[in-house]
């Protein structure tokens, strides 16, 4: 684009624009004088630069009113000039400084005049260009004390544009101008940097600013959230940049006491600052103030972007102005450690690497060491904890744990001179305790049960930290997430770095001192030990000696046996212990269970709460205890890893236990605590876990069924074990039978269900480890083959397309069936279905007579039969329940005649007696006796109806007693417990439950298959007031 | 709840697995116990399991006994050499060291009698082994690890104690000569001075054969247990008489093993009333009875430090207990 390369040339064609420009002054010959400009080379407009200057000077200087119009394109053209040459001449360089200045000066106001603002851009802009174009040194000769009335102006005429105008646009341009004035510019165009006597000379010039630069910044940084972050993050820089240049304690220690008489006029030396220590002092102490505010305006800034420029005031004040501003140090090194933790990671990730070069660099603030101020300010917030803790709202308290955490993560090690101080330490605890305090008011949780005892067919999580599928839960005096989160990090923090003995004995005491503190207490204790084991903390003190792997299992070891102790393990969490529903099943009772404060025999003497009565918040708060204390053995297991395998053997008892609890919650913690044990010891499943330690568990089973009377749930623990183990295991739990039965022996009276329970599963167990190769499946199969015919039969009887044939075919073979039935057989039919029978029988009838010694399996088996049958006369009704189950799958005949005579009628009668009652029942009569008694009944008959093969009459029975249950009148478990009654039902007999249940409501209207039959009529009710309806449909729909 | 009030004693845990009656139990001595400790069960079906007490499994289990009775089980001061002796005649000296299981050297038995052997080793590589003998009453002592005979101790041909039944080796402190005590099957118990080959006193405890014996050099005090229903104090003058101090009668007859604790305070018996029962060693008071066993006891034995106690019974379980730890 440059045409004209030589001086020569380029004068030639600009001489009569600025000929024409100096005679008429109008924007077209700016203008034109510009088009021209931008043909001519820099090296060229060089030489022409005071030539072309001049009839722009002259437009700015004629005197009278002007058009802003051609000021601002006058400016702009000169700042073209300016941008493509350089200023090589002082006086040059301050004249055209002061016409620019003036164009925005109104002379009568110290204000900024009122012009346009495109033309307060453009002057802004062309002080910037003109300041760049200072060439080589002449930049640093402009900064005379002379210049200093001028510079102010502009400075203040800045300063006031920054903070008054409503565009964004002047306001930032106005700021990156006041930066390149006070030779702060970021840059590339400053290429030398200041030696000693420059700098000082500079900061004696530029302090006689400070006050009003700072206090002006001030102002802006603090105003509105909403100005835009732009404008913030520029003003901290400037503020920053300028303090730490004039406050520089470099600068500073080198300043002789006697103020050196300045060469300059009267007027100027007023205005200048001798920087001597009271000077410093005073000012210091202001701008202690002022950094104050900007801190606590914007350390909550809502932008990322502002508190990262914080980072960056705090460290460049620190490190250059520490004696200086040594009033500023505490609060600037609280910002810091505020932002630490910071959402932001930028924020925190800058935070980290400032604290880290302190760190490291030993840095000294005023008489201090960094690493005193923080263990003074952690001392300081210790005192205040609780009562900030007490007052604050989610908020502040999030603020002020985040300064607590920022504190221990600088301190490292050096925490424990706050902690040997027995009174710190005992405020921070407090304050720990009193914030994680729980909120047990909640019914739920005591109220949700398990139904059945079943798997533990926990899904394998993926997770691999245990609190990640931590239990929600609700404390007192906060509600946001993230404060436990920060507690929780808190607490890690101190167990990486603090005296892990000294914090263990701390808290365990006070888990000991009072129930009251004993959930936080645990709470903090596994948090202590995640933190110890330093998996999850990000280490600032390379040198720290981590707690060894012995120390720190030597102490899970003793925590985990506080966990586990009989005092804190074995807590009221529920009003209907085993023992007591049993006696009170006699009584039929229905509200009293829950009432009932009376506990006859149980275990309450062992338990922390030995009041007559437990209210429900304190079963709540001891289930919230059991849990804490079961996740805390997970993260246990977490921190331990590999070496929590050599705790298992007095670990995973007490939590196998837990998984069978009653109470939801409970069992539910207990099985994700089984999921964090088997991940941390590196087992592949649960069945893995439980079955490699099976004998550690049959230590725990044997040992514990020996006081019976307190581990009343040893054997849940071992049906646990049964369900998931394997042949291998058949010695073990050879061993350990002979002590169940040996215990069973002993407490036939007392607690005879939960061990049918066990017989049950034990033959479940052996069944699945030595499956039967004999005929019994395949008689199972045989049968099932039959329903399905039976099933399938049905579409082509009651199909339309049915022909008169086809009736008569199907009454010749149902009375060749009957004929059957009645025994009428021919020979023929007997052979054919002797060839039909498989010949394995016969090789089974043909035994050696010598009877060879049984295999332990049956060994067992015959053993745990005999017990049974002794219990088959037990007065309970459950217990006989249980044990016909247990039996009823290998001894049929023997059974079924003894059911039918002594058994059904009793059962078929407690439901039918029973029935008008939980009819009427209000809601709360699912919490009796009475209803789980039925619930227990309507669950177990229908498998018993199918293993025993009952007859057609006995069915009878039963259906007629479960009919009513099928009543929407019921309560709801009750109906679909008497649903799978007669699911079993239909297995065995489908056609007659197909009757029954349309007598009592027929959705269809069956038409009979050939007009020459009538049409079936059934019993049953209309629609409207049947309560029947619903439970039939869904039965039908099944038969279908 | 009054039954409650104070529950039996429960061993602090059961070591299950050997799968046939436990006749043998020993803690292992010596350096290599300090870190993880181990104990060494015989069992009748000729097994050796090596339990460690740090996660109470079995590590490994030997087999060099041909299916028969392990009887006898000691290790050698430096803890890494066992001694098993076992009903095929045979007295094996295991390697351990490093998870070496392997014999490297044999004694062949010439008695097929119940009686144990007995060792008496000090720092030295040299020690002295006692078996039984030949002839069914005599006692054999050996030089290890030489094999050497150094020489057979046979009552003389009047006093007809029967075969012996138990032994025990020790030295006083005082004298270089070595002592066996050894409880015969009249119910007798003789010390023998071996370097003069001679019996130096012998006196009738037991009506019964003597099962067990154990020995209090400090206080120069034994006790012995026999198949009757009555423990033997006996005591060792300065001219190395024995003298029966008292008899301690027991509610069920048969002792199959005495202990003394290695800090001389408490003494356990193995019976076959299933018991274990625990006595205060000075005054011999009854301390405790342990039950767990649903079998006969056939073994006891002390760890030397921590106040372990460990049972093996017939029922094919090993009892751990932890009895007033010192």
């Amino acid at each position: 684009m440059a045409v004209f390369d030589t001086p020569e040339e380029a004068f030639g064609v600009l001489r009569p624009v600025c000929v024409q420009l100096t005679k008429t002054q109008t924007v077209e010959n700016v203008e034109h004088l510009q088009t021209q400009l931008q043909a001519v080379s820099d090296t060229a407009l060089q030489e022409l630069q005071q030539y072309i200057l001049f009839p722009l000077r002259f437009t700015l200087k004629t005197p009278g009113p002007k058009r802003e119009r051609l000021i601002q394109s006058v400016v702009e053209c000169l700042t073209f000039v300016l941008s493509s040459t350089c200023v090589k001449e002082q006086e040059l360089l301050q004249e055209l400084f002061s016409e620019l200045s003036a164009c925005l000066y109104s002379p009568k106001s110290q204000k900024p005049a009122a012009v346009s603002e495109e033309l307060k851009l453009a002057v802004i802009r062309g002080l910037s260009t003109l300041m760049h174009s200072a060439y080589g040194d002449i930049i640093l000769t402009f900064y005379e004390p002379s210049i200093l009335p001028r510079l102010g102006f502009a400075v203040s005429l800045l300063l006031a544009l920054a903070e008054q105008e409503k565009s964004k646009q002047i306001k930032i341009a106005a700021l990156k101008c006041l930066q390149v004035l006070l030779l702060q510019c970021d840059c590339q165009d400053h290429p030398r940097s200041l030696d000693e006597l420059e700098q000082q000379q500079l900061g004696d010039l530029f302090a006689s600013f400070l006050p009003g630069v700072s206090t002006a910044l001030t102002r802006i940084i603090t105003g509105d959230f909403k100005q835009g972050h732009s404008i913030v993050v520029s003003s901290l820089k400037i503020f920053y940049k300028t303090v730490s240049f004039i406050m520089a304690d470099e600068q500073l220690k080198r300043i002789s006491k006697v103020q050196a008489k300045p060469a300059v006029e009267h007027r100027v030396a007023e205005l200048m600052v001798h920087r001597e220590a009271n000077w410093v002092k005073n000012t210091g102490d202001k701008l202690t103030i002022l950094i104050k505010k900007i801190i606590e305006c914007v350390s909550v800034h809502p932008h990322w972007k502002v508190r990262l420029e914080l980072v960056g005031l705090v460290e460049e004040l620190l490190l250059r102005c520490s004696q200086s501003l040594v009033e500023s140090a505490g609060p600037l090194l609280k910002a810091l450690v505020g932002l630490v933790n910071d959402e932001s990671p930028e924020v925190q990730a800058r935070c980290n690497k400032v604290l880290r070069h302190f760190a490291d660099q030993q840095v000294v603030v005023g008489n201090k060491a960094f690493a005193d101020i923080l263990s003074e300010s952690l001392h300081s917030l210790a005192t205040s904890l609780p009562r900030l803790m007490n007052s604050e709202d989610d908020q502040g308290k999030f603020s002020t744990l985040s300064l607590l955490f920022g504190y221990l993560k600088l301190l490292g090690p050096k925490v424990n001179f706050v902690l040997n101080s027995v009174a710190h330490l005992q405020r921070l605890s407090k304050a720990l305790i009193q914030v994680l305090e729980l909120d047990v008011a909640d019914i739920k949780i005591v109220e949700e049960r398990r139904w059945n005892s079943d798997n533990l067919n926990a899904s394998p999580k993926t997770a691999t930290q245990p609190w990640n599928q931590m239990q929600r839960r609700y404390f007192r005096f906060f509600t946001d997430e993230r404060i436990f989160l920060l507690l929780r990090q808190v607490c890690q923090l101190l167990g990486y770095y603090g005296n892990l003995y000294l914090l263990v004995d701390h808290f365990m005491e006070l888990y000991h001192e009072s129930v009251v503190y004993r959930k936080q207490a645990a709470m903090i204790l596994n948090e202590l030990v995640t933190g110890a084991a330093g998996l999850e903390v990000e280490d600032l003190h390379e040198k720290h000696i981590k707690t060894s792997p012995e120390e720190l299992r030597e102490i899970v070891t003793s925590i985990l046996e506080e966990y586990t102790s009989q005092e804190n393990w074995y807590l009221v969490t529920c009003m209907e212990a085993e023992e007591m529903g049993e006696e009170l099943m006699m009584k039929e009772s229905s509200l009293q269970a829950i009432t009932s404060g009376a506990h006859t025999h149980q275990v309450t003497s062992f338990l922390a709460f030995s009041k007559p009565s437990p209210t429900i918040c304190s079963m709540n708060s001891n289930i919230w205890q059991i849990c804490i204390q079961l996740e805390g053995i997970g993260q246990f297991a977490y921190a331990l890893g590999k070496d929590f395998r050599l705790l298992l053997m007095s670990a995973l008892y007490p939590v196998l236990e837990k998984a069978g609890d009653q109470t939801l919650l409970i069992s539910q913690v207990a099985t994700s605590t089984m999921v964090d044990i088997s991940h941390a010891c590196g087992y592949g499943s649960l069945q893995h876990l439980i079955n490699q330690n099976s004998d550690y568990l049959v230590n725990g089973i044997s040992l514990n069924l020996r006081h019976l009377a307190l581990h009343h749930h040893t054997p849940k623990v071992l049906e646990v074990m049964l369900r998931n183990s394997d042949a291998s295991l058949l010695p073990l739990v050879a061993d350990v039978v002979q002590d169940v039965l040996v215990t069973l022996d002993q407490f036939y009276d007392k607690r005879a269900a939960s061990f049918v329970s066990v017989l049950h599963a034990l033959l479940a167990a052996l069944a699945q480890w030595f499956p039967d190769t004999g005929d019994l499946g395949q008689l199972q199969e045989q049968s099932l083959g039959e329903e399905g015919s039976h099933l399938h039969r049905r579409p082509v009887t009651l199909g339309n397309s049915t022909t008169a044939e086809d009736i008569e075919q199907f009454l010749l073979n149902y009375l060749k069936e009957k004929d059957v039935a009645d025994g009428n057989v021919s020979d023929i039919d007997n052979e054919e279905e002797e060839q039909s029978v498989p010949p394995e029988v016969d090789e089974n009838d043909i035994r050696p007579d010598v009877e060879p010694p049984l295999p332990v399996q049956i060994q067992i088996a015959t053993d745990v039969m005999e017990r049974c049958i002794h219990l088959l006369s037990d007065k309970n009704l459950q217990i006989r329940l249980k044990v016909l189950r247990t039996l009823g799958g290998k001894c049929g005949d023997f059974l079924r005649s003894r059911f039918c005579k002594d058994v059904l009628p009793k059962l078929a009668g407690s439901l039918v007696t029973q029935a008008p009652i939980s009819a009427r029942a209000g809601p709360v009569y699912s919490h009796t006796l009475a209803f789980k008694l039925q619930l227990a009944v309507l669950q177990g008959l229908g498998p018993l109806c199918e293993t025993l093969d009952l007859g057609e009459g006995d069915l009878n029975k039963v259906a007629d007693a479960c009919l009513i249950y099928l009543s929407a009148k019921q309560p709801v478990k009750l109906q679909e417990a008497a649903r799978s009654v007669f699911l079993h039902l239909m297995k065995v007999d489908p056609d007659s439950t197909w009757l029954l249940l349309n007598e009592l409501h027929c959705p269809v209207q069956f038409t009979p298959p050939h007009p020459s039959l009538r049409p079936v009529r059934l019993r049953s009710a209309p629609e409207q007031q049947n309560p029947y309806l619903a439970n039939v449909r869904l039965l039908l729909r099944e038969l279908q | 709840m009054a039954a409650h009030l104070s529950p039996p004693p429960d061993p602090q845990f059961v070591l299950r697995g050997t799968q046939s009656p436990v006749h043998a139990l020993h803690f292992c001595r010596g350096a290599q116990a300090q870190g993880c400790p181990l104990l060494f069960s015989g069992s009748q079906d000729g097994l050796v399991h090596i339990w460690s007490l740090q996660t109470r499994r079995a590590v490994a289990a030997l087999d060099g006994h041909g299916g028969q009775c392990v009887t006898w089980l000691q290790t050698l001061p430096q803890g890494h050499q066992l001694l098993s002796q076992g009903r095929d005649l045979k007295l094996c000296l295991w390697d351990l060291a490093e998870g070496r299981n392997t014999v490297v050297d044999s004694v062949r038995l010439e008695s097929v009698g119940f009686c144990k052997s007995a060792i008496l080793a000090g720092g030295q590589p040299r020690w002295t082994l006692a078996v039984p003998g030949k002839a069914s009453d005599e006692v054999q002592i050996l030089e290890m690890p030489s094999k050497t005979s150094v020489c057979t101790l046979k009552p003389e041909a009047d006093a007809k104690p029967g075969m012996p039944m138990c032994l025990g080796l020790w030295q006083a402190d005082s004298s270089p000569r070595p002592l066996l005590l050894a409880g015969y099957e009249d119910g007798s118990v003789a010390l023998w001075d071996i370097s003069e080959r001679k019996m130096c006193s012998h006196v009738s405890c037991h009506e019964e054969p003597v099962m067990g014996l154990d020995f209090d050099p400090e206080k120069a005090r034994g006790v012995s247990g026999s198949a009757g229903k009555a423990l033997a104090v006996w005591s060792l003058d300065g001219r190395q008489a024995l003298q029966v101090h008292g008899t301690h009668e027991l509610t069920n007859a048969g002792v199959a093993e005495v202990a003394i604790r290695p800090d001389r305070r408490v003494l356990a018996t193995a019976g076959w009333d299933h018991r274990v029962r625990v006595f205060h060693w000075r005054t011999m008071r009854p301390l405790a009875v342990l039950a767990s066993h649903s079998a006969a006891v056939q073994c006891v034995a002390f760890a030397a430090t921590g106040g372990l106690l460990a049972a093996g019974s017939k029922d094919q379980r090993i009892s751990v207990w932890s009895l007033y730890p010192p």
